[in-house]
């Protein structure tokens, strides 16, 4: 009987070796990646810096997944399966961003009303765990359910439970059209009627909505929506301080009403419909807390994506912390992978 | 541990069920939604499941024939919803009658009874229903069963009380005006219990079948179809009114029923009686929306007026042509369907009166599920070809028809008609 | 009555319970730590894989009666349900707005959506749109330390771990689902259902590559074997061919030109690769009978032989005909009937043994028979299981798949939620995975299996 380890001579790098090295020497380890993501989370202090590999590990076009070292940069990730006519939406705000460093972050894309959030594409990772073991979490095969989904546990884990060596993602054939509209109708009623729309954004001047699929469905959903124009992906806001809130989708009118009431011009924000998630752009961090007291009061909250260094990273309490810092303790129990990153003792 | 219900040969065993009969569930549990009693309590002893697991577990020696699975085989209304949904063929009612007549023949040697108002209850509805049924028939006149033996035994439950004043019963004045004997191109089974109460839904069959072309006539004598007692464990007795039942209707003409339960009852005669005579008496047997869905299209006015088809479970799940209540009743009526696939109302032949409070919780399931599809407007009529489930669907408030009925009043009247009268 | 469920594993129940809310649960958990006594849950029991099995004399609580749909946001297109929900009674429920909930199970008319999330159910339409753990939102539990816990939540993230995700699929050994949130899909405008026929269960594999190759994702792609086919056919009379080799069923939906198109596709692919007809549904009622047929086929052969025992493992779909070859061979080599049926379009194997247990020496040779169809699984780099789970049934063949130090990260998990131990014992890990364990190597309790 093959165990799975005989299958593994990929991962004998160098690179692995060094993350490996590192938490069994007993130092307090951060893996970095393209520093994209670098201001998700406390700041890490005086870590020993890992990095995984780079490089399309493989790609089995007929079996729909891809196999990636987690220091692929995204881009380099789309590129290969763009060859092959497919693609994972994993849509990071900078596409500089590694695999890896994506999944850890745990941030979901832009396309996610309809290709689901970011855990749902990722079967498998392969990490360096606290004891210095190389573990397999979940499986190469798009239905799996042999034991615990360790791999939904690690997405968004911020690289405090393992350090990632390898990530094997579902993907998906390229559609046959792929296009953003601007639209005539409101956030709720394109929801309404754009049946398996891949994303219904709106910001403060329009609202526009991403299809991907077949070209007769295309001219079906087009004369549904009050198409105005066909216009390019809708861009996130960019300014120096940025976050993201998450509340319910039904909030998400009175959420960005309150916005433009409290904060007018001084925050840019991008709505996502169907899904509750409000992209905030501000010139100055206080301007993005009065944004984080607006979540607040619609029973959300609002993660800290970049720059308002001055700011909480979350902002609120994790749920159940308790229960969170069991699970930390459980899996690295000397406090060794990105400690302090979650705040408190994880 | 290996359970072999096949070891020892059929009979000997304490129920003397069918081992192979037996084996055939899987426990995969898909029959669970479909059945009434499980829906209601949630316990896997009230569903089929659970009661074939407890089967097993007697007949394997395992268990005793105790008070708790007595109760628990008592507790199913042999719908035989199960039945339908059992991707495994189980013939859980052979299961079921197999085993409920065991118990009844363990009865009189069996010290500890259970509650005693439901024995009571039982005992008199076995020698007043089932034995003697055309003795009492004047009673049933008076009004419909459930609520007789209530007040007989003062065991009316909650519910039927407080709705009684409401319970509107059969209309007992209309007699049934078909000829008795002779030679007629279909016989019409007019039934023991039904006859007293069902005078004006054999009248309205009458009509339809003849509005086909087709001369109608019925037995000799009343006689009973012998459902109950077969349902009660009375084994001997079901195949007494078997045998009456085959001598009534000489000849090759057809039979047509219409009342569900005794239809299927009919049907299973090749079975219960398990002889070529009886088999051939089987195969003559329509239930008289089946036989009218076969024949040409009756002369039908559009009504405008809504009704709910509720199926009777003999109709369903045993005779499983419900379907032909549609097709005879669609060219007249906007019908229809609630959205719970035929589960059984809870009337279940003596159910109501032997298990009041299931039938009643069943009842109020079924209840929700008709108004859910608007059965409770006025002008809305809720179609049941089966008595029982019309008492049942009456006391629960609803406007309730029988199919033929209803189809009686959309004929368009044909010159001939009145001359076969 | 509470020993077993639908798997072939029995256990012996200490006691039931029969909780009406999470409070109840919460009551029941709490009694069992203080008095050490190891608890499962669960719903209907159509589970295959011994999840809901007591070991230990285990408190079975029963979730039947928390079966209410506690409220629908149809315009957010989702739902607060109780664990005793039957997953088709959900959807019901919420046909009149136009909705549905995705994931279908074969059992889909009696399982429950607390079960459901226990094993992270699948089912045919999971290909498109996933299984459980895509369409459970937020989950209400009671954990083994009796803290009612709400995980994930009605927004789309929260700060922290996913424990939402490490909860789904547990098999109730991190805790017992109290209440659920759902997410709910609209109805497809239109949906077409195709049976295709083959002669060889090759040409059926690759016109399954060729659908997917040309970028095509069904909402379902199934595959049935000649013996379950007939077997079906003989239950269901859906007019499946009775002297095909293989058929396909494939279900196409959306708006109704990306249907027709890719309705069009399909033929000719079949075509292309020597199908022997193409039957498109022409209606509802006959598109509900091709399902009927695909969905009662565990059933349908009890017909053949009593007693049946259903596999389930998945590989990657391009190795589906070499695993389904061995796995023909394996039934030949222990003299065994073995049918197929399965999702071929995410690989989901479901090799069906069916015998009678009652011959001696039978059962035996069933076990040893799936154990060799695993082992070729895996070897093809196949994982254990698709959407059974592991429960008791696969226990020990985790170790197969997964390392010591893999085993090791996943009994962290366990050790986080249920430090004492008492969440569905023995079930999922094989002994000696979880650090504290308490008694390691402890066997399968004497007679666990029948």
């Amino acid at each position: 009987m093959a165990t799975a380890s005989q299958h593994d001579a990929h991962l004998k790098r160098p690179e692995v070796d060094a993350m490996i090295e590192a938490v069994r020497a007993g130092v307090r380890v951060e893996p970095h990646g393209s520093r994209t993501h670098a201001a998700i989370g406390f700041p890490v202090s005086d870590p020993t810096i890992v990095r995984a590999p780079s490089g399309v590990v493989r790609h089995d076009p007929a079996d729909l997944t891809v196999t990636v070292f987690a220091g692929t940069p995204v881009a380099e990730l789309d590129a290969v399966l763009d060859e092959h006519g497919q693609f994972v939406p994993l849509d990071p705000v900078d596409r500089l961003a590694t695999v890896g460093g994506t999944i850890a972050a745990g941030l979901s894309g832009i396309r996610r009303l309809g290709y689901g959030p970011l855990r749902d594409h990722v079967l498998e990772v392969r990490y360096v765990a606290a004891d210095g073991e190389l573990v397999k979490a979940g499986g190469p095969t798009v239905k799996n359910v042999t034991g615990y989904d360790l791999v939904r546990l690690l997405v968004g884990s911020l690289g405090t439970l393992g350090l990632f060596v390898t990530v094997t993602l579902r993907c998906r054939p390229t559609p046959a059209v792929r296009t953003w509209w601007q639209v005539g109708v409101d956030g709720v009623t394109a929801l309404e009627r754009a049946f398996r729309a891949v994303a219904i954004v709106s910001n403060r001047d329009s609202t526009t909505v991403g299809f991907e699929g077949e070209a007769a469905d295309a001219v079906a959903l087009r004369s549904r929506l009050d198409v105005v124009d066909e216009v390019a992906a809708p861009r996130l806001p960019t300014r120096a301080h940025r976050g993201r809130i998450s509340v319910a989708p039904r909030d998400i009118g009175s959420v960005t009403a309150a916005l433009d009431t409290e904060l007018a011009q001084r925050v840019a924000w991008s709505a996502e419909w169907g899904v509750g998630t409000v992209h905030l752009g501000a010139d100055t961090g206080k301007d993005l807390e009065v944004a984080r007291a607006v979540a607040a009061r619609h029973g959300g909250w609002m993660l800290r994506e970049a720059g308002a260094s001055d700011i909480d990273p979350f902002g609120v309490e994790r749920p159940h912390a308790d229960l969170q810092q069991r699970v930390k303790v459980a899996f690295d129990p000397l406090d060794r992978l990105s400690p302090g990153r979650f705040g408190g003792l994880a | 541990m290996i359970t072999s219900p096949g070891s020892t040969p059929p009979g000997s065993t304490p129920l003397g069920l069918d081992p192979d009969e037996l084996v055939a569930c899987v426990s995969c549990g898909l029959c669970l939604p479909h059945c009434p009693t499980y829906r209601v309590t949630g316990l896997e002893i009230a569903s089929p499941r659970g009661r074939i697991t407890a089967m097993r577990t007697v007949e394997s020696g395992l268990a005793p024939i105790d008070e708790a699975f007595t109760a628990a085989m008592h507790a199913c209304v042999q719908c035989r919803g199960c039945e339908a949904a059992c991707p495994s063929g189980v013939a859980f009612g052979h299961l079921i009658e197999g085993t409920r007549a065991r118990l009844a023949a363990n009865e009189p040697t069996d010290p500890n009874r259970g509650r005693r108002s439901v024995s009571r209850v039982q005992r008199l509805v076995r020698r007043a229903l089932l034995g003697r049924a055309l003795t009492w028939s004047w009673l049933l006149r008076l009004s419909g069963w459930g609520l007789v033996i209530g007040r007989v035994l003062h065991v009316i439950p909650r519910r039927l009380r407080s709705t009684a004043p409401n319970l509107r019963p059969f209309d007992v004045r209309v007699r049934s005006t078909i000829e008795r004997g002779g030679r007629p191109d279909v016989w019409l089974f007019t039934g023991c219990v039904m006859d007293a109460w069902m005078g004006a839904t054999h009248n309205a069959a009458a009509q339809a079948i003849r509005a086909t072309g087709t001369t109608v006539g019925r037995a000799e004598r009343n006689v009973c179809c012998g459902a109950l007692a077969l349902h009660a464990g009375e084994q001997d007795l079901a195949r007494n009114h078997a045998r009456r039942v085959v001598a009534a209707f000489p000849g090759a003409a057809p039979i047509v029923v219409d009342a569900a339960g005794c239809g299927a009852a009919l049907k299973e005669y090749g079975d219960l009686l398990d002889d070529a005579s009886a088999r051939a008496f089987s195969a003559r047997v329509y239930d008289v929306h089946e036989w009218l869905a076969s024949e040409r299209s009756l002369p039908l006015r559009t009504t405008g007026t809504t009704v709910v088809v509720h199926d009777a479970c003999h109709l369903r799940h045993v005779q499983r042509c419900h379907t032909a209540v549609r097709s005879v009743l669609g060219g007249a009526y906007d019908l229809v369907e609630p959205a719970d696939e035929g589960m059984c109302c809870g009337a279940g032949g003596a159910y109501a009166a032997t298990q009041p409070e299931l039938a009643g919780a069943i009842g109020e399931r079924k209840a929700a599920a008709l108004r859910a599809v608007g059965a409770d407007r006025p002008g809305v009529v809720v179609a049941s070809a089966n008595p029982g489930c019309t008492i049942q669907l009456r006391a629960l408030g609803f406007e309730v028809r029988h199919p033929v009925e209803l189809l009686a009043d959309a004929l368009i009247p044909q010159p001939a008609e009145h001359e076969s009268r | 009555m509470y020993s077993r469920d639908a798997g072939l594993s029995e256990g012996r129940a200490g006691a039931v319970c029969f909780p009406n809310d999470a409070a109840d649960v919460a009551f029941a958990i709490t009694a069992c730590r203080r008095h050490g006594v190891p608890f499962v849950a669960r719903g209907s029991g159509t589970g295959l894989a011994g999840g809901a099995t007591p070991l230990d004399d285990a408190l079975v609580i029963v979730t039947t009666r928390m079966n209410r749909v506690v409220g629908v946001d149809r315009h957010q297109r989702r739902a607060w349900v109780e664990p005793g929900v039957l997953n088709l009674d959900l959807t019901r429920s919420v046909t009149q707005f136009g909705l549905h909930y995705a994931p279908d199970p074969s059992s889909q008319q009696a399982c429950s959506i607390g079960g459901n999330v226990g094993t992270n159910a699948g089912g045919p339409h999971c290909l498109a749109s996933g299984t459980t753990t895509a369409h459970v939102l937020a989950v209400e539990a009671v954990t083994p330390t009796g803290d009612t816990v709400t995980l994930g939540g009605e927004v789309p993230d929260t700060p922290g771990y996913d424990l939402r995700g490490a909860f789904v699929g547990s098999e109730g050994t991190l805790g017992i689902t109290t209440k659920v949130l759902v997410r709910l899909q609209p109805n497809p405008p239109v949906v077409r259902t195709l049976l295709l026929d083959f002669e060889s269960i090759d040409a059926a594999a690759a016109t399954v590559s060729g659908i997917i190759a040309v970028g095509i994702l069904p909402a379902a792609l199934e595959m049935m074997d000649a013996e379950i086919t007939r077997a079906v056919e003989d239950f269901v009379g859906a007019g499946y061919p009775r002297d095909a080799e293989a058929v396909l069923l494939v279900e196409l939906d959306g708006l109704e030109g990306g249907v027709d198109e890719q309705v069009r596709s399909v033929e000719r692919i079949g075509h292309e690769h020597g199908a022997r007809s193409v039957r498109v549904a022409r209606d509802e009622t006959e598109r509900q009978l091709l399902w009927k047929g695909r969905k009662s086929a565990f059933g349908a052969i009890a017909r053949i032989a009593p007693d049946y025992y259903l596999h389930d493992a998945v590989v990657p779909r391009t190795k589906l005909v070499d695993v389904l070859r061995d796995v023909y061979d394996i039934a030949t080599r222990f003299d065994l009937t073995m049918m197929n049926v399965f999702h071929a379009g995410d690989g989901n194997l479901h090799p069906l043994i069916v015998f009678d247990r009652r011959i001696a020496g039978t059962w035996e040779r069933v076990y040893d028979a799936g154990t060799a169809i695993l082992e070729t699984c895996l070897a093809a780099g196949g994982v254990l299981s698709g959407e059974h789970g592991i429960g008791v049934e696969k226990r020990d063949l985790m170790s197969q798949y997964f390392s010591p130090a893999d085993l090791a990260a996943q009994g962290r998990l366990v050790d986080a939620f249920d430090p004492d131990g008492l969440a569905n014992p023995h079930k999922v890990l094989p002994a000696g995975s979880r650090c504290g364990e308490a008694g390691a190597n402890r066997p399968v309790p004497q007679g666990a299996w029948i």
